[in-house]
């Protein structure tokens, strides 16, 4: 039972970080695309926000801080 | 004679609860000194970046800080679940992806010190925030190797974990940041 709920946390875990890198290499890609630029900045504002939520969502539990069992 | 806590419907926290909240603020007031040199960007160099910055080095450091914010959670989840094998080997490979990031830093500063001194608007803040982020990176290496070394005796099992969960949340922190460092100082113009 452990061992399934453990394999279960690390796939979760490939996902977010491959969820992570394709929007890191997006951005990276929008850098050489001739788009304008006010466009250029929403799209790495939403991107980054995207990221950290992520991160904040399935790497550091923030949703503790609210649930009960905490 | 002063009433007893329940019976004035207070209801003592449990201690972990506490815990993390005391860290995430902690948290929250670090993210403002982030927000600080960041807006300084673009107060003293506008939306501008001189075109030497190196984008594939920049890459490459934010894919290692990214594959270890995997580690470090693998770490956490291992503990979590009495796997102390996994906890040991994962921390291990979240310090030496923090120095291979730290490394990667150093080249781009030496590279930084020919094209964008200090003495620029864009270097000051380039070195600042980079330096700022790294002195975080290298205290949460130093956090995570204090857990490594007390975790080898198995002192962190199920249910009693929080050394490393603290170690591992401010590790996601620094990682955090990064994420709004990078476009920031390599990808916004």
């Amino acid at each position: 039972m452990e061992q399934r709920g453990l394999a279960a946390a690390l796939r979760r875990g490939r996902w977010v970080f491959v969820a992570l890198m394709v929007l890191t290499v997006v951005e990276f890609i929008l850098l050489w695309l001739n788009i304008p630029r006010i466009l250029f900045r929403f799209l790495l504002l939403v991107i980054n926000g995207v990221d950290a939520g992520l991160i904040l969502y399935y790497f550091m539990h923030i949703a503790q801080l609210w649930r009960k069992e905490a | 004679m002063a009433a007893h806590p329940s019976a004035i419907g207070w209801v003592p926290r449990p201690r972990l609860f506490i815990n993390r909240v005391g860290l995430w603020l902690f948290i929250l007031s670090e993210s403002f000194l982030f927000g600080a040199a960041l807006s300084s960007r673009y107060y003293l160099q506008g939306a501008e970046r001189p075109p030497e910055v190196n984008q594939l080095l920049g890459l490459a450091i934010t894919t290692v800080l990214l594959a270890s914010s995997l580690s470090a959670y693998r770490a956490e989840m291992s503990a979590a679940h009495g796997h102390l094998s996994g906890l040991l080997r994962n921390l291990a490979a979240t310090i030496a992806l923090g120095l291979l990031f730290l490394i990667g830093v150093g080249v781009e500063w030496h590279e930084a010190f020919i094209y964008f001194p200090p003495a620029d608007p864009y270097g000051t803040v380039f070195f600042t925030t980079t330096g700022l982020h790294a002195f975080h990176v290298l205290t949460g290496v130093i956090a995570l190797s204090i857990v490594l070394y007390l975790g080898r005796d198995g002192r962190f099992t199920h249910g009693n974990y929080w050394g490393v969960e603290g170690a591992v949340k401010y590790w996601h922190f620094v990682d955090v940041a990064w994420v709004f460092i990078y476009p920031t100082l390599y990808l916004v113009r």
